[in-house]
């Protein structure tokens, strides 16, 4: 009478999915996110015609990103610490759980709040993008612009939903890892924006490292590039939503990029195992 | 022959804290033996180790040496838990599932079936006199009542070994009596139970054996009875004293070579007195008024 791992995982991440949609910061941030989103509306008096979708996308997206971003940093720090702080850990390691199923358990049910959260930001910004587009085509001064139909790809916010997903997934395992070994929740949430920013900003270590001659400097960097992984590869909003025939992104390169994001979130999982299954509890 | 319910062989643990590499010894070369069925005191000054041998054995540490295991499976697998109900000191545990919610999700955890899920959880929300709250909120219990569906949860997958640490601590002495009356229906029910308590007269009415720990040694362990009878004396307790036959029965006993140390009238506890002079029957759990009654 033991169950199955998997059913205990699904217990684990059900009842962290739920603590965290209970929790005011979660709410708060999300009536923020959905106010920004929806202020884009605002955007109409500037009367930019086409434009002004490129700009409600990347006003969309830069709020997606930076709450998005906060949720994966600040929710899992705050879901994982109060089961230490709170001593709920103690009791559910006492019971025949193995401290991989709580920690994948934990982290599940933070992909899904994030699911939750980037799933409902994109389809409330497909749908200001579709009520302002619907309205710009009946414009005659913007008919060129539409005259191949409309011009935002619905299909790519969709898409852009799991490569969203999996940025802000990876974001949560890098803090989950750090906070297996770490003590403090405050720590924990410091150095997961740091390495946050160093991932955003890797992609200024590949080029350099593809311009230096030292064949030791050239590995070392090249390590570091592996170490982090590198987020900026999955900035390809413009690409899914606005594609063009020099910007866009074939299928094969969007599941290469959700393959990377989930290859990196096994081994950050694994590690994070790793390291708290020997922690004191 | 069986295998006892926990067998402790050796057991140490140190704690690093310093940078230095100084370490404190917390568990001291402790050995024990647990038998079946039986209600084990282990008990020390606050720090002695108590709480840290308990860890060990429930996996939640790493021994420095020696080995734990119960019935016969060591500690380091999470299939020695299986046989394991877990109370943690002062209890906490998700707010914001209601008394039954939280029952049913380590019913779940523990892998009842799902055809006895809500068998099991009404059970052991009756032995634990929960049932009429079990519908609100863990944020909303009394101490005392979240010792009580602490106990539900660590005994819903019917283990057979219970482990509570300080059930009693920050109880009122009702609480404490219904948790040590609970503690007696699970050995009734066949259970081991093993516990950390202060309140000493508590365990001395409970427990079949105990363990004194100091300094995280093991200093003293036997059974209650052997340890604490003095076993050259005896009282009498006589009903309807005259003083007057004082005088003959020391003559008596002087005739066979024995004295009468002291003349006292014997006392009820304090606690006794108490439960006697207050309505144990509502034991904390409040009662739900609805607005419209209110007013």
């Amino acid at each position: 009478m033991n169950g199955s791992s998997f059913a205990r995982l699904l217990l684990i991440a059900r009842n962290t999915f739920l603590e965290a949609v209970r929790q005011k910061f979660f709410n708060v941030l999300v009536v923020l996110s959905i106010a920004m989103i929806a202020s884009a509306n605002f955007f109409r008096q500037f009367d930019f015609g086409s434009s002004e979708l490129k700009f409600i996308a990347d006003f969309g997206m830069g709020a997606v990103l930076l709450f998005g971003s906060i949720l994966s940093v600040v929710v899992t720090a705050q879901l994982f610490f109060s089961e230490i702080e709170n001593r709920t850990a103690l009791t559910m390691l006492a019971k025949p759980v193995h401290r991989w199923e709580f920690i994948t358990g934990k982290f599940l049910g933070v992909f899904l709040v994030l699911m939750a959260f980037v799933s409902l930001m994109l389809f409330l910004l497909a749908a200001v993008l579709y009520w302002r587009e619907s309205n710009l085509m009946t414009y005659p001064r913007y008919a060129d612009d539409f005259a191949n139909g409309r011009i935002v790809n619905y299909t790519g916010i969709l898409q852009l939903v799991f490569s969203e997903l999996f940025k802000f997934g990876l974001l949560a395992a890098v803090t989950l890892f750090i906070a297996s070994f770490s003590n403090t929740n405050l720590y924990t949430v410091i150095i997961s924006f740091f390495v946050m920013i160093i991932c955003q900003l890797q992609y200024i270590a590949r080029d350099s490292w593809s311009d230096l001659d030292n064949p030791i400097l050239r590995g070392i960097v090249w390590m570091l590039s592996l170490l982090f992984p590198n987020l900026q590869m999955f900035n390809v909003g413009e690409q899914l939503v606005f594609p063009t025939e020099q910007v866009t992104l074939s299928m094969g390169g969007y599941i290469g990029l959700l393959g990377y994001g989930a290859i990196y979130i096994a081994v950050l999982l694994g590690l994070s195992a790793y390291t708290f299954r020997r922690r004191e509890i | 022959m069986s295998e006892p319910a926990i067998r402790i062989k050796n057991l140490t643990k140190d704690f690093r804290i310093g940078v230095r590499g100084v370490k404190l010894r917390a568990v001291d070369n402790v050995s024990l033996e647990i038998g079946d069925n039986q209600i084990f005191g282990l008990l020390g000054p606050n720090g002695c180790g108590k709480s840290t041998t308990m860890k060990i054995l429930l996996g939640l540490l790493e021994p420095t040496k020696g080995e734990c295991s119960i019935y016969g499976i060591n500690s380091h697998s999470v299939k020695s838990r299986l046989n394991v109900g877990f109370l943690p000191e002062a209890p906490y545990f998700y707010k914001f599932l209601s008394g039954r919610e939280l029952v049913r999700f380590y019913a779940r955890v523990c892998g009842v079936p799902k055809s006895e899920i809500s068998d099991r959880t009404e059970d052991v929300l009756t032995l634990v006199s929960m049932q009429n709250a079990a519908h609100r909120r863990v944020g909303t219990y009394s101490k005392g009542m979240l010792q009580r569906i602490g106990i539900a949860q660590a005994v819903v997958h019917d283990p057979k070994l219970i482990v509570l640490d300080e059930p009693t601590a920050g109880v009122d002495p009702i609480g404490s009596h219904a948790i040590a009356e609970l503690i007696i229906a699970l050995k009734e029910r066949g259970k081991t139970v093993m516990l950390c308590s202060h309140l000493l007269a508590q365990v001395e009415g409970l427990c079949d054996r105990v363990a004194i720990m100091s300094r995280g040694k093991l200093v003293l362990e036997g059974g209650v009875d052997e340890l604490l009878e003095k076993e050259d004396q005896r009282s009498l307790i006589i009903r309807d004293f005259n003083p007057q036959a004082q005088a003959e029965i020391e003559a008596v006993l002087a005739k066979y070579g024995s004295k009468l140390d002291k003349v006292e009238a014997p006392r009820i506890s304090l606690d006794r007195l108490f439960l006697e002079n207050t309505d144990g029957a509502a034991i904390g759990s409040g009662q739900d008024v609805n607005d419209k009654e209110d007013a």
